[in-house]
């Protein structure tokens, strides 16, 4: 029992000091930020709370509960919607500007001792927390990478807890030497001080806070959905319930601690003091510990129910002794159990609660839990103490606590009671994800798993479905510190090829060396590929030097079965190396199976000799996938070698069209480049395809530059095109006839247009919003009026002033766009003899295969010689309609 | 007359109901594993003892479709024979006989198979949009 905690203190050590070269500044300033956000916040709480408990008589707490349920909330809920809006720094600056300036105002106006300020006041100090502690955090998200953020978010989040100590320190050492307001002076120095540092780790190299977001996006969700989950799922009722219920008792119990701090404390002063202490020192330094040390330990020993229930435990005992002791000393045991119990147990509990539910509902409930329900829950508190106040108490400005802690005792055993009825719903619950196979714990926030789960693991795993026991065993394998080397026994003999390959996957991630004899024999015969690559996978887990040595690795890759050579060529992969060649021998390979897992070790192995050979599958189609794979595996370092296939006219076409998948793949600066210079590429599938993977990248990898003034001016050049495809369309379409070819090359040409018209808008989308440019391309597609119109006001509104010039003229009706057309391209609108003849010279294979059958329906002989011309470099089925061509023009 | 070209081919394929909402591009894809066939009257195009391994477009002439003897229905231009058989190999429960000299377009099952197989046609069932 002592070992786990000294562990997880060194883990601790470990994860908070371990900051890297360049890193020291930015984490130094974000550090300080923290301490100072947090310094401010908790010289704000206690004197903010003890004006008020002096000023008033203690029955007017539930009346600020309400107004700061209500208010605040609202207000808090405004806040993030303007925020999603704006960048964070703009948010950081007008937040910081507003904070000093309501706090200099706030000192003020508490020197007139008006009532009505206090409320004020207070209300004001719970936005001040919700709004700069989590900006604070959401400035760390995008100062640090995540890899960097799982290493010092320790070191931050102590810095927080630093922050709040020596601010309650603070506050009680100077709340009797001045006026307690007169620290709001301190504060506004502070929490200038944290913008000071704010600004100091924007200005480190490669920290964008400026173009980051002032708020995560608001999980959308209606009232309707959620009543509707709530109605569906138990489970999800039971949630709802103990969230009420958690925040109903939190009211009660602080109720009654500010009622006995009041009664001991008289003086403005010394209630100040009173409360820095107990919320700034006792109460983080007592959550600190218990998250660090003991939230795992208990939850992988009691299991979800149990660490549900030790809250209302805790309460419920500490109730009992007030009942018997009503003292500050009592109450305020009783407020620290109960706020760091929630910090800490409870919430890790809660998180696990919401483990089991599908994921949409769970991102939905947990915005709506996180907007509504703690506030409901406080507020519904406020309430049942105001009736209590009303109707029980004959003297509700002197309530007797004793009957208040007979009331919050009760309350905690139907707690008690419900916390058990969670554990049997959660079990339930699991046991259904667990059949249906959708539980996920690498989509917890948290990385320990209840007793409870576990037991349910292990039993599906022995009486399970063979999916169903390979899933479990994966999930077994994700829990921290448990052995799973007899399960992976006991699935290593499992008839079911699935639970063997999972098997496998799982001893060799835990480097479990008691099925290498099980493994070896697997490769002897031929069976599942997956089985088999994972054994072979495992072997070289767990001894590379044999029985997967280079000798095994030739017999396997000269062997006449197309299996054994796979493997040979996957084992290479494994091992990072290729003595003597038999890769490349395998990357020609005419199996297709053997060649693709050639593709994909050499991209592992990442040696430039592979990558002619790796490119030239490309045209393969049933090895191109692994050939993409691979070929992205080599990173940046090829992003020069594909432009250069990319650009190459003398380039295989079908090899050059997979290049763009290629570069999507990797998120380099290069391959930007790389694509944005191929871009006006002839070849409208290549071209197209250029685009698509620049749409990719933009979205995979926001932090890569796309050059605007290059993609301004491939948004003219298309928009262009579009008007010259209008105009080719225009002599064309009157008098057409169906079934002819003049009608197949109308056809071809308007969805040639609206390809063209898509690849307008996918460059628009790198340019502006690409969320907002589809959903406009979506609107105009509709066809529907209003959102037509919409989407023109939304045009017309972003667009810089050259590129709507170009764009805009295009969305107007059919005969304001033919208009258009006619007036710019005069020549080529004038008869359909000048149209085909362009269409002749057209790099689009298609389109110059009907423009020839058109010619020869048309009788237009006087395009026999372009015919001719557009025939000699074609393939063979346009020089067949060619030939045909050519004698009906005779 | 001449061997249709894939223009033509391309124009017979535009009026098949199965693979209307298709661009002119992707037909054109079709279009290049369809092969043209010529039939005599009275030869059997569909048999129920054989398996089946490609589909008919009609491109002109009549083909009769009869069940156990009866004749129910005459195909005529742009109509589609042995449509299942890009689902499936069972035979036909019906005969196909030519009424008159008739031309038709085939397409392999397992020509039109490898031509699935490449990532661009996979979308052949969803043609209205390219995803963004």
């Amino acid at each position: 029992m002592i070992k786990r905690p000294m562990r997880q203190l060194r883990l601790f050590w470990r994860s908070v000091f371990d900051v890297r070269t360049g890193e020291g500044l930015r984490a130094l300033f974000m550090g300080l930020h923290m301490t100072c956000v947090l310094f401010a916040y908790y010289i704000l709480k206690p004197v903010s709370r003890a004006l008020f408990l002096n000023k008033f008589d203690i029955d007017q707490l539930p009346y600020l509960y309400i107004l700061i349920a209500v208010v605040g909330g609202m207000l808090a809920y405004a806040y993030t919607r303007v925020a999603v809006r704006s960048s964070l720094m703009t948010a950081v600056n007008w937040a910081t500007a507003i904070a000093v300036a309501c706090l200099l105002a706030i000192w003020w106006l508490l020197s007139f001792n008006f009532d009505w300020m206090l409320y004020v006041f207070n209300i004001w100090v719970s936005l001040f927390s919700i709004i700069m502690v989590s900006q604070g955090w959401l400035v760390a998200a995008n100062v640090f990478d995540s890899r960097e953020a799982k290493r010092l978010y320790g070191l931050i989040g102590l810095s927080a807890v630093a922050g709040a100590a020596f601010g309650g320190e603070f506050t009680a050492r100077l709340a009797r030497a001045v006026e307690p307001r007169d620290l709001l002076l301190a504060t506004a120095g502070m929490v200038l001080l944290s913008y000071g540092f704010v600004r100091a780790v924007a200005a480190q190299k490669n920290v964008k806070v400026a173009s980051a977001r002032a708020a995560g996006e608001v999980e959308d969700f209606a009232f309707a959905d959620i009543v509707n989950g709530i109605r569906r799922h138990r489970h999800l009722q039971v949630i709802m319930a103990i969230i009420t219920i958690t925040f109903v008792v939190d009211v009660m119990v602080e109720f009654q601690f500010s009622a006995l701090a009041k009664a001991t404390y008289h003086s403005k002063a010394d209630l100040t003091a009173f409360l820095g202490s107990f919320y700034g020192v006792y109460l983080n330094l007592t959550t600190f510990v218990m998250q660090l040390f003991l939230t795992a330990l208990i939850v992988r020993y009691l299991g979800v129910g149990g660490t549900l229930q030790i809250m209302p435990v805790m309460i419920g005992i500490a109730s009992g002794v007030m009942i018997f002791v009503p003292k500050l000393a009592t109450a305020s045991a009783m407020r620290l159990f109960e706020a760091a119990t929630r910090y800490s147990f409870n919430r890790t509990g809660m998180e696990l609660l919401y483990l089991p539910l599908p994921a949409d509902l769970k991102n939905r409930t947990k915005a709506f839990v996180d907007i509504f329900m703690d506030r409901f829950g406080r507020g519904l508190g406020a309430m049942v103490l105001l009736g209590y106040l009303a109707l029980i108490e004959k003297d509700p400005k002197h309530p007797n606590l004793t009957r208040v802690s007979v009331l919050i005792l009760a309350i905690s055993v139907f707690w008690i009671l419900l916390s058990a009825r969670v554990g049997r719903e959660y079990l339930a619950t699991i046991r259904r994800r667990l059949e249906s196979r959708r539980l996920d714990f690498d989509d917890s926030r948290i990385a320990v798993a209840g007793a409870e789960t576990v037991a349910l693991l292990e039993k599906t795993l022995s009486e399970g479905s063979p999916r169903q026991a390979a899933y479990a065993l994966r999930l077994l394998a994700d829990v921290p510190g448990y052995d799973v080397g007899p399960h992976v026994e006991t699935l290593a003999r499992h008839a079911a090829t699935e639970c063997r390959t999972r098997a496998y996957e799982v001893a060799a991630g835990a480097r479990y060396k008691g099925l290498m004899d099980l493994a070896a024999r697997a490769l002897e015969t031929e069976s599942a590929v997956p089985e088999q690559q994972a054994a072979v996978a495992y072997l070289v887990s767990v001894s590379p030097e044999a029985p997967i040595d280079a000798a095994w690795v030739r017999r396997a890759a000269g062997d006449s079965a197309a299996w054994r050579r796979g493997l040979a060529a996957y084992a290479i992969g494994l091992q990072g190396q290729d003595g003597d060649g038999t890769l490349r021998q395998l990357l020609d390979d005419r199996d297709p199976l053997v060649a693709s897992a050639a593709c994909l070790s050499a991209g592992r192995v990442g040696n430039r000799i592979y990558f002619e050979q790796i490119a030239q599958r490309l045209r393969d189609h049933a090895v191109r996938g692994p050939a993409i794979q691979a070929l992205a595996m080599y990173g940046a370092r090829v992003s020069g070698s594909l432009g250069d296939i990319l650009t190459d006219e003398n380039a295989p076409v079908a090899v050059r069209r997979q290049i763009p998948r290629v570069l999507r793949l990797i998120h380099d600066q290069r391959s930007v480049d790389v694509l944005i210079a191929s871009a006006g590429c002839a070849d409208l599938s290549i071209r197209a395809a250029v685009v698509k993977a620049l749409n990719r990248l933009r979205e995979s990898a926001p932090g890569l530059q796309f050059p605007a003034h290059a993609i301004a001016e491939r948004i003219q050049i298309q928009a262009a095109w579009c008007l010259r495809l209008h105009a080719q369309l225009l002599p064309l379409r009157p008098g057409v006839q169906p079934r002819s070819a003049a009608a197949l090359l109308v056809r071809t040409l308007e969805t040639r247009l609206r390809q063209s018209m898509e690849g307008l808008f996918r460059l628009l989308g790198l340019r502006y919003s690409p969320i907002e440019i589809y959903n406009t391309w979506l609107a105009l597609e509709s066809g529907q009026a209003d959102r037509v119109s919409a989407a023109h006001d939304y045009l017309d509104g972003i667009l810089e002033r050259d590129i709507k010039r170009a764009v805009m003229p295009l969305l107007e009706s059919r005969d304001r766009v033919a208009s258009h057309a006619r007036e710019s391209f005069r020549a080529l609108a004038g008869s359909p003899e000048t149209a085909i003849a362009e269409m002749l010279r057209s790099a689009d294979s298609w389109v110059v295969t009907c423009a020839i059958a058109t010619a020869a329906e048309m009788k237009l002989k006087s395009l026999a010689a372009d015919i001719a011309t557009a025939s000699r470099h074609a393939g063979q089925e346009t020089v067949a309609v060619a030939h045909q061509a050519a004698a009906a023009l005779a | 007359m001449a061997e249709l070209n894939i223009v033509e081919k391309v124009i017979a394929l535009e009026g098949v109901d199965l693979l209307n909402g298709l661009t002119p591009d992707q037909l054109a894809r079709i279009a290049s594993i369809a092969s043209e066939v010529r039939v005599a009257p009275g030869k059997v195009v569909l048999d129920p003892a054989k398996p089946l391994d490609a589909l008919f477009v009609v491109l002109d002439g009549g083909v009769s479709l009869a069940k156990d003897g009866a004749e129910i229905h005459v195909a005529r231009q742009n109509e589609v024979l042995g449509a299942w058989a890009l689902f499936d190999n069972e035979p036909m429960p019906v005969t196909a006989t030519a009424t008159e000299e008739s031309r038709l377009l085939r397409i392999s099952r397992d020509d039109f198979y490898e031509l699935l197989s490449f990532r661009t046609m996979s979308r052949l069932l969803q043609p209205c949009s390219v995803p963004w």
